[in-house]
């Protein structure tokens, strides 16, 4: 087997807050093969996007990686200077958000906004640059890219916006594609294709997709493996098939069994009790202990490891052992 | 019976800002000539993708916005007209859920004193007598009395939530008016919040009218779907029918749209083409013809009225059922 595009290793991303420390990510490990689509999954709060943030080496103050190592094509992301940092960053990796309204420059038309990512990361000028700005939004579906690339991102609908910001992820030819809640912003039919596109790409690119959500429809349809996230940890990882058909743990059980599913009998939900304790509560148990519906007296003092329970399935709970 | 709830052509319009640069006004139809009944104890679902005019449906039924044109019968009387005055005992009787627990909450207010406005405002309550309601109130959303003297920061967004239902419950009301009130929530506890619902449906006999983009969730609580595009109604059903074999080509791609938590499930997906056409110049004839699958020239020609094709089934489509489907 040849090494995984991206390989996370003991990752540890801490705030250094005035009210004390939070563990945002508590020492999580996971690996990305090329062209493979990952899907983190977790309730706000539970270090997913923080997970994106630093691999990309943007965590915001007063947060610092602590720890860990990330591996992008057998380079070391933490130990690499800024420059370099910057060339891997929309050239290697892309990167997509939420709110495609907040990450666009407002006052810059998209030609500027994209023509900006061609220059710096493939130093493409003029006639060239904008041939090919038109071409990438050509890819993305907007329709009449020649004079969409002088509107602005207040004329652009919700969807064409993140479209456009997909455009820019992709001016690099990244090998990997972290998408953060790429479809929450937007309406289900605009959602449809947006999916729709972005699976494309990845075929046709052969790219590789860190997918953050709390979506279940999304990532079932959307990802290869998953990994469940809770309280700064990786609970539950599996691949797609086997996360949903056969969940062990009781979190992603919780989960799968508190949302409503279109189709599916009328029956009362069952919620998971209590929310997500405070992470500044730090003990030394598991940090589902307090909702979890089958603790046992050592979950509220020893935290288990997260062990392969099958091929491809790793569990981080003392039942599933 | 007569309906709790009777809307009759419903309309509001309204007129974009002008520009810095003055530009010209322009007037689009937020909710065009909407009707629907909602009878005592039942939930009906608004569904609809953002724009299409159902969190404005909402605000109209309550007031809180003035239709252009248009009657909202609660129990018989039309509230349209109605001044300030005549307006407040009604009010009593219909209450709002919101969307955005962070932002619905005074945030210098304490908990005990939220809850207890409403009651004073009303004269429910005197200052004295009000806290043992307001504890009830807690109590029924399942927040003990140690809330009271807390102020809203101090609370996530599900015990938000749940404050803002207690508030809405002071005044006894038969209708309740929710605009994605669990949107905003994290999946563990939007469950918690959906169940209370359910809960305090039973409990108190409420009505609901319940407006949300989450179609997984509306099938879960109504009893009643109407599916929005572009200010009118293009679809009402029992939510069992709507959801089984929807009438509308619209609501078929809606639900088509809908990623389900099955991985590997090999759907036939009907990706509709295009986006919601802009307000301010929606397409002539049916609204949706531009992005239908089942277009024909009649509809670029022709509105198609909201009639019904079956026992309670409405649908404004010159097809409506008509083309074939298989669900599954």
């Amino acid at each position: 087997m040849t090494s995984p595009l991206l390989t996370v290793s003991s990752l540890k991303t801490y705030f250094f807050t005035p009210r004390g420390l939070i563990k945002a990510i508590g020492g999580i490990d996971f690996t990305i093969a090329a062209g493979r689509t990952l899907a983190l999954v977790g309730e706000s709060g539970c270090g997913k996007s923080m997970t994106a943030l630093s691999i990309l080496r943007l965590v915001p103050e007063p947060g610092r990686i602590v720890d860990g190592k990330i591996f992008f094509a057998d380079e070391d992301l933490l130990r690499l200077p800024t420059t370099e940092m910057r060339r891997i960053r929309g050239n290697q990796i892309g990167m997509i958000f939420q709110e495609p309204m907040t990450s666009l420059n407002p006052v810059f038309t998209v030609k500027r906004q994209i023509g900006e990512v061609l220059e710096l990361h493939r130093g493409l000028h003029g006639l060239e640059q904008e041939e090919e700005a038109a071409a990438l939004l050509h890819q993305v579906g907007i329709p009449d890219p020649r004079n969409r690339l002088a509107s602005y991102p207040h004329q652009l609908s919700g969807g064409m916006r993140q479209r456009v910001m997909i455009a820019m992820a992709l001016a690099g030819h990244p090998q990997l594609l972290i998408a953060d809640e790429p479809t929450t912003a937007l309406d289900v039919t605009i959602q449809a294709q947006i999916l729709e596109l972005l699976s494309e790409l990845r075929r046709s690119r052969g790219m590789a997709m860190l997918l953050i959500s709390h979506d279940l429809g999304v990532v079932a349809e959307t990802a290869d493996a998953v990994a469940i996230m809770y309280a700064g940890l990786i609970m539950e990882a599996a691949d797609v098939e086997i996360l949903f058909n056969d969940p062990r743990h009781p979190y992603t059980r919780g989960l799968l069994a508190c949302i409503p599913r279109l189709g599916g009998e009328r029956q009362r939900l069952v919620p998971i009790p209590g929310q997500v304790t405070d992470s500044m509560e730090n003990s030394d148990g598991c940090p589902f202990a307090s909702r979890c519906s089958e603790v046992m007296p050592q979950c509220r003092h020893h935290l288990p490891p997260l062990r392969e329970v099958a091929p491809q399935h790793q569990v981080r709970c003392w039942k599933a052992l | 019976m007569n309906p709790l709830l009777s809307v009759q052509n419903l309309t509001k319009t309204f007129a974009t800002s002008q520009g810095p640069l003055g530009g010209k006004e322009q007037r689009f139809r937020a909710v065009d000539n909407i009707s629907f009944d909602l009878a005592a104890g039942e939930t009906l679902g608004l569904v609809g993708e953002s724009g299409c005019g159902k969190s404005t449906t909402g605000r109209l039924i309550l007031r809180l916005l003035d239709a252009d044109s248009g009657a909202v019968f609660f129990h018989g009387e039309d509230l349209v007209p109605m001044g300030k005055k005549a307006l407040r005992p009604r009010r009593r009787q219909m209450q709002m859920i919101f969307q955005d627990p962070f932002s619905s909450l005074n945030p210098r207010c304490k908990i005990g004193d939220i809850v207890a406005e409403p009651l004073l405002i009303h004269g429910l309550a005197t200052p004295a007598t009000a806290r043992g309601l307001v504890i009830e109130l807690l109590a029924t959303v399942g927040l003990n009395s140690d809330v009271l003297d807390r102020f809203p920061h101090e609370f996530s967004g599900g015990q938000r939530q749940r404050i803002g239902i207690a508030r809405a419950l002071a005044l006894k009301p038969e209708l309740i008016i929710a605009d994605e009130p669990v949107s905003a929530l994290d999946l563990s506890i939007q469950a918690q919040v959906i169940n209370l619902l359910d809960d305090i449906q039973q409990q108190f006999g409420l009505t609901y009218l319940f407006i949300s983009h989450d179609l997984s969730v509306v099938e879960h609580l109504c009893t009643r779907v109407a599916v929005m595009y572009l200010g009118r109604i293009v679809e009402i059903a029992p939510a069992l029918e709507l959801y089984r074999s929807p009438f509308h080509p619209y609501t078929e791609a809606l639900l088509q749209a809908v990623p389900r938590p099955i991985p590997g499930r090999q759907h036939k997906r009907i990706l509709l083409q295009g986006e919601i056409p802009s307000p301010l110049d929606p397409p002539p004839g049916c609204h949706f013809h531009p992005r239908c699958l089942y277009a024909r020239p009649i509809c670029r020609e022709l509105s198609p009225v909201l009639s019904e094709h079956d026992p309670a089934r409405f649908a404004a489509c010159h097809f409506a059922g008509e083309f074939s489907r298989n669900h599954g």
